[in-house]
């Protein structure tokens, strides 16, 4: 049987909303797989099914081996779940919180005892073990729920926006953790929308929207599909914004949408062929349209850039109307 | 953090089968019942100012009620404070079983639901580790009531054990309302809204019930409800066993047996019902 998570066809319906519409991806043994989307896209409804919190209105999914749906029980005794927020309990000490998950995990009193300390020593929160979670800042919270995932070592970790909301030294030392883990063999499903983290850390990602998985592969493969290098310019007159927009478009035969541009900052974005070329003649055609340039740049495109040419939405934006259809790029 | 050990991360403690791991022979789900129950209760220690205020606010209901309504009130042959004070017990009862739904409230705001759903306990553990420590929890506040009772001049007038008797009456009905109030808690999943969702059918129940007036003085439309108010047949067993069976007639024109028998029955249902409801709650997610 294989090992890992194995995910065919999974459907989720509340009322008239479809939160998935048969999503497939497979996240190998021991590898991170991160699932990129952005909110609403369907990514903590696919974690709750696999972690047997929600039952899936159709297709199957597989974790460790163990059917999600017939054997939930054996899913539970293999996997450790780090949520949105830290499931932790403000009333106990953080002690307590981890030797009460090691317990409940069937580890005897004294080896959750001593596996508690090794914990709190690792995640540098020694010196609070004994204060009551209600004492605690939110990094603080957030590392004692991981904690509190890995008590009993599972093999398998879902990881659902775990650094959500951290600051950014929080998050540092979070990335370090998870590498670790998956150094150590463990098996991770990691959710989130920051496309850095995925970049970062997920050995594959699968892209989600709209309850479906839209594209997959590893974070350079995403890059490679948008295709070229992305020239990245700025204008000193914001109102030049337009123009500089119409002239690119027209000058590399790109639809215009396929262009981002920030007329705030003046800022436009052009998915192009091979850089320096494009360069000398963006250089050309902004002159002849008689646009000041403050900044002009070429580079390869980011995940930001992957993700909005197959979503034509950028990923940090929240979700508020219900997902209209659009026009997607073919990827390759 | 860097500089600890990393080995430490993913080392395996023990090598526990995941069969072994899941496996729930019934000493497992005792125990399950057993750390559940006793984080809850290790919670409430912990919030002194819960303790306090859920002590003071019926003590002084009870001084309230034995001491100023027993000024404008008057039953014919029985002190108004030992017609009251069971009614008040019951009443605290009733108030403190509604922890039982923010409690529960609380504990899937703050995502400790979904943490115990997915780790490999008794699907159980967490319904019947909460009527566990609720059990006790009220257990340990009728104690306290009733000595308190006691020294502001309450008297049971029909032996110690009928008197033991209404204090298993009381915390066996504050158990069965905490099915209710856990179902609300499941289904509402917010504690302040749970707080106010609850008391929409209590109060009217209380009012409605035998606690503060025999039924007989209650209006005439009223009566007949009154009659077939689960909380008026809590007060009028826990009346009958303080004051014995002869009082209790004389007051309410019901026997202790019937008194009973309707308690029972009203228990069995609550119990059977919202169990039933919680638990399908609980299992939906």
């Amino acid at each position: 049987m294989p090992g890992g998570v194995v995910v065919e066809q999974l459907v989720k319906r509340f009322g008239d909303f479809v939160a998935l519409a048969g999503v497939d991806f497979v996240a190998p043994e021991g590898r991170i797989t991160g699932l990129l989307g952005p909110n609403g896209a369907g990514k903590t409804t696919a974690i709750r099914i696999l972690t047997t919190l929600l039952q899936a209105d159709g297709g199957r999914a597989s974790v460790a081996g163990y059917d999600v749906a017939r054997e939930p029980q054996l899913v539970r005794a293999v996997i450790g779940l780090t949520g949105q927020y830290a499931a932790v309990d403000e009333d106990l000490t953080g002690r307590e919180n981890l030797v009460l998950v090691g317990r409940l995990g069937r580890m005897p009193k004294r080896a959750a005892t001593d596996r508690a300390a090794e914990l709190l020593e690792l995640f540098s929160l020694s010196h609070a073990a004994d204060r009551v979670l209600r004492t605690y800042s939110g990094g603080m919270r957030r590392r004692l729920d991981l904690a509190a995932s890995l008590m009993f070592a599972p093999p398998v970790l879902f990881l659902d926006e775990p650094t959500t909301g951290l600051d950014p030294r929080s998050r540092l030392e979070l990335w370090d953790v998870i590498a670790e883990l998956r150094r150590r063999g463990t098996t991770i499903v990691l959710t989130t929308q920051y496309l850095e983290e995925a970049d970062r850390l997920a050995d594959s990602i699968s892209v989600i929207d709209a309850g479906k998985i839209i594209a997959e592969g590893t974070a350079d493969e995403l890059k490679r599909k948008v295709g070229g290098d992305v020239l990245d310019l700025t204008v000193s007159e914001r109102i030049d914004t337009d123009v500089a927009a119409t002239t690119l478009a027209r000058a590399f035969e790109v639809e215009e949408r396929d262009l981002t541009v920030d007329h705030e900052l003046g800022h436009v974005l052009v998915p192009v062929g091979a850089g320096s070329v494009a360069l000398v003649e963006a250089v050309r055609v902004l002159d002849g349209a008689g646009v000041r340039v403050a900044d002009l740049g070429v580079r390869r495109p980011s995940l930001d850039d992957v993700f909005l040419s197959l979503t034509g939405h950028v990923a940090e934006e929240a979700r508020t109307e219900a997902p209209a259809p659009r026009t997607r790029r073919p990827i390759a | 953090m860097v500089d600890v050990d990393m080995a430490v991360v993913a080392a395996p403690t023990e090598l526990v089968s995941p069969e072994a791991r899941a496996a729930l022979p019934p000493a497992r789900v005792i125990a399950d019942v057993g750390l559940v129950a006793g984080r809850n209760l290790r919670k409430v220690l912990r919030n002194t100012r819960l303790i306090v205020f859920s002590t003071i606010q019926p003590l002084m209901q009870l001084i309230l009620f034995a001491y100023v309504f027993a000024a404008v009130a008057h039953i014919p042959g029985i002190s108004y404070k030992d017609f009251v004070v069971p009614a008040v017990l019951v009443q605290t009862m009733t108030f403190a079983a509604m922890g039982s739904g923010v409690g529960i409230a609380n504990d899937m705001q703050t995502g400790m639901v979904d943490r115990f759903r997915s780790l490999p306990i008794a699907r159980s553990a967490f319904l019947v580790g909460r009527t566990t420590s609720d059990s006790l929890r009220l257990a340990i506040q009728c104690v306290i009531l009733i000595a308190a009772a006691l020294l502001i001049g309450f008297r049971f007038r029909n032996g110690i054990a009928a008197a033991a008797g209404m204090g298993v009456v009381l915390v066996m009905f504050g158990v069965a309302l905490t099915a209710f109030s856990a179902w609300v808690g499941l289904s509402v999943g917010d504690p302040e809204t749970v707080q106010a969702a609850v008391f929409i059918p209590i109060l009217p129940l209380i009012f409605t019930s035998s606690a503060f007036a025999p039924v007989s003085r209650l209006p005439g439309w009223m009566q007949p409800l009154a009659r077939a108010n689960p909380i008026t047949s809590a007060i009028d067993t826990a009346r009958g066993l303080a004051l014995g069976d002869q009082k209790l007639y004389a007051i309410s024109h019901v026997h202790l047996g019937t008194a009973s028998v309707h308690f029972v029955l009203w228990w069995i249902g609550i119990v059977a019902v919202f169990t039933v409801l919680a638990v399908r709650r609980y299992g939906a997610g």
